[in-house]
């Protein structure tokens, strides 16, 4: 056991689960991603057992454990939880003061924020009902092409005349798709026709919290040099990437980064830090959603 | 041999989820037809009903089980879900058992429970216990005293002979026994809200309301022995208190909701079954000692005015005692003294610099969505700033 501060951020994505393990002085000491799959808190405990594994520390080495994504509350030995967009807002705003707007394009939504000169959330708006605006798009449309998530941006980057993508909906843009695959177009110009379609969507998003700069783009679309050079062809402006591989792990960064301010604050104040939860913990139980026997609850005569 | 973990986490689910389905129980079963005497909240004087051998049944509505339909023809759509479901549940033949039914003046809509109960119900008696809304008069006691006495005098005739000085004092025991237990509950609570949740609290102390004294005494004597050695691993959430529950009762996905980012070490739930906060002493006039408890031991609640209990004064006091950092104010929607104090009270922590959040609720809510997200910002506002 070391006497080191350490902290775990968590990012439970819907396509990716991924970690970050941050000492005091601010430093990444190892990262993990792996899928979320169908079972995010196993996901979220395997991704941290490897975030570890990487590190060469146990699981008490660990000081504090930060949860962020949509499957923050479901992971048990975490302290606490946080939403992501305070994450991407503390973690851009720690590698980037000038930048006002981010953009995360995530597998099942797009966020865009609005932040201020000290990393905090001025404004944001999320699309999240229509399956044409996220990352998933990509990934379908990829799939039609015979092409793997990773090779998108490359493959991409081929195209010499995208060809359009009307549709704002994802179902009708995947006809769209077969239709342009049938016609005998190119398959890297309709990967970056949906390229440029999504990209155009997300600088929609982006203009209802207001085009402020600078601008950056977080998750796992920094991979995607493609959809980089699509987006900042429509913003007319550069997009800032977190450096050192952190773009795919930026909400984990932010998790950390804000767990290792929770934890600074409690030392100094002095007070307590329990040690992560065991698998045998108890878990409370929600009353609400409790069911009674029939005769117990029946309120009418 | 020491008890597992495990073992007490059955025992205590099982304790707890009887509570739960005493909570949800409407309907006044047959054996108890007339045996039982309903009040609306907030307060009510139960050690009277209780040393008549009646059973007191605290009316917190229909909660989110009961659909108003027979209610809606009595009852505007603009006052609050309580009086409406309550409304509910008589005309729905939920209370067709209660052998009296008793409102109080705590607001505009409650006290014109009696006449809506009156034209409805007028087989069930239904009366206004007068409390005094000027608890600071020097006659205050003695008027409280009266209205005692005159309940003592309805119960009396209901069940054919007088109360006794000496049935008071046993239930003035029993209720002082109950709130001995209560308070432990609390305590532990502060103390420790990892160990038990509001939810949990909540749910021990809202049975109380369904079964007698003795029971329910016996039922926390059972809980507390559990939960001295229950131990959950407290997660890292700011410590807040939370007021608005008072009468009307905000749906436990709302309480749960908060208790997902915060712990809630201490509230205004049910306060009238925790309204007087000391023993009544049980020597002397019982009656007496009741009323004069009622004006020199007892908490503080939006529909009363006490010049000794400042609000602002009573809210610090429980964030001091509680070691709190925050304050959730919540109101039901419609219910006028709990709004009233939801825009004192914000101004005053304004100006305190408190951090607090305001929150609406009623009995009827569906989506907690919304609400989730201002818990949660609300809570990283407070551990992270």
């Amino acid at each position: 056991m070391t006497n080191a501060i350490l902290v775990a951020g968590i990012d439970i994505g819907s396509t990716y689960t991924k970690t970050v393990l941050l000492d005091e002085t601010r430093s990444v000491r190892a990262t993990a991603i792996r899928r979320s799959g169908y079972k995010p808190a196993a996901a979220a405990a395997a991704v941290f057992d490897e975030v570890m594994a990487n590190a060469g520390v146990a699981k008490e080495d660990v000081t504090y454990i930060c949860t962020t994504g949509y499957g923050r509350y479901m992971v048990p030995f975490r302290h606490t939880q946080i939403t992501e967009l305070t994450c991407h807002a503390v973690a851009t705003g720690y590698h980037f003061p000038a930048v006002r707007t981010i953009l995360d394009i995530g597998g099942q939504d797009i966020k865009a924020i609005r932040i201020d000169e000290r990393g905090r959330v001025r404004a944001f708006r999320l699309n999240d009902k229509c399956a044409a605006g996220t990352g998933a798009f990509l990934e379908k449309t990829a799939r039609y092409l015979g092409l793997e998530t990773g090779e998108i941006g490359a493959y991409a980057l081929r195209s010499e005349r995208p060809v359009e993508i009307s549709s704002v909906c994802a179902v009708f843009a995947e006809s769209e798709v077969i239709n342009h695959l049938a016609g005998g177009i190119a398959p890297e110009d309709i990967m970056e026709g949906a390229i440029v379609a999504l990209g155009g969507r997300a600088v929609q998003l982006m203009k209802r919290v207001g085009l402020e700069g600078d601008f950056a783009l977080a998750g796992g679309m920094t991979h995607n040099l493609a959809m980089i050079a699509a987006l900042e062809s429509k913003l007319g402006a550069p997009l800032q990437l977190p450096p050192n591989g952190l773009g795919q792990l930026n909400g984990a960064f932010g998790a950390a980064l804000l767990g290792l301010r929770r934890v600074e604050r409690l030392v100094a104040e002095g007070r307590a830090i329990a040690a992560p939860a065991g698998d045998g913990d108890i878990k409370p139980r929600r009353w609400s959603t409790y069911v009674s026997s029939p005769s117990a609850v029946s309120v009418s005569a | 041999m020491a008890i597992t973990a495990s073992e007490i986490e059955t025992s205590l689910t099982g304790i707890l989820a009887r509570c739960h389905e005493l909570s949800l129980r409407q309907h006044i079963g047959e054996d108890e037809a007339d045996k039982v005497i309903g009040y609306f909240p907030v307060y009510f004087p139960e050690e009277i009903v209780h040393a008549a051998g009646l059973r007191p049944h605290a009316l917190y509505g229909g909660g989110n089980r009961v659909e108003v339909r027979y209610a809606d023809a009595r009852i505007g759509s603009f006052v609050c879900s309580i009086c409406r479901s309550t409304t509910e549940l008589g005309l729905n033949g939920s209370l067709n058992g209660l052998g009296g039914f008793f409102a109080q003046p705590i607001c505009d809509a409650a006290k014109h429970m009696a006449g809506i109960w009156g034209r409805n119900f007028p087989q069930q008696d239904p009366q206004i216990l007068a409390l005094p809304q000027n608890v600071n008069s020097a006659a205050s006691v003695r008027y409280v005293y009266d209205e005692y006495q005159r309940l003592r005098e309805i119960l009396a005739q209901k069940i054919g002979h007088a109360i006794t000085d000496d049935a008071l004092r046993a239930s003035l025991r029993v209720y002082n026994e109950n709130r001995r237990l209560q308070r432990a509950l609390y305590a532990l609570k502060r103390e420790d809200p990892a160990r038990l949740s509001t939810v949990e609290a909540y749910l021990l102390i809202r049975a109380g309301t369904r079964f007698r004294r003795e029971e329910h005494n016996e039922l926390l004597r059972n809980a507390l022995e559990l939960l001295a050695a229950r131990h959950i691993r407290p997660m890292d959430k700011p410590r807040v208190v939370f007021l608005g529950g008072f009468c009307e009762q905000p749906p436990l996905e709302m309480i749960e909701t908060i208790e997902d980012v915060c712990f809630v070490v201490d509230d205004d739930l049910l306060i009238g079954q925790r309204w007087i906060t000391e023993d009544v002493p049980e020597d002397g006039d019982p009656v007496w000692a009741l009323a004069e408890s009622y004006i020199q031991r007892s908490a503080a609640s939006p529909v009363q005015f006490d010049a000794r209990k400042r609000k602002e004064d009573v809210l610090m006091t429980m964030m001091r005692e509680a070691r709190a950092e925050a304050a959730i104010i919540s109101a039901a929607k419609f219910c006028e003294p709990g709004l009233d104090d939801q825009l004192a009270l914000s101004r005053w922590l304004d100006q305190e610099k408190i951090p607090y959040l305001v929150l609406e609720f009623e009995e009827k809510m569906t989506s907690f969505e919304q609400m989730a997200m201002q818990v949660e910002t609300f809570a990283e506002s407070l551990l992270f700033v």
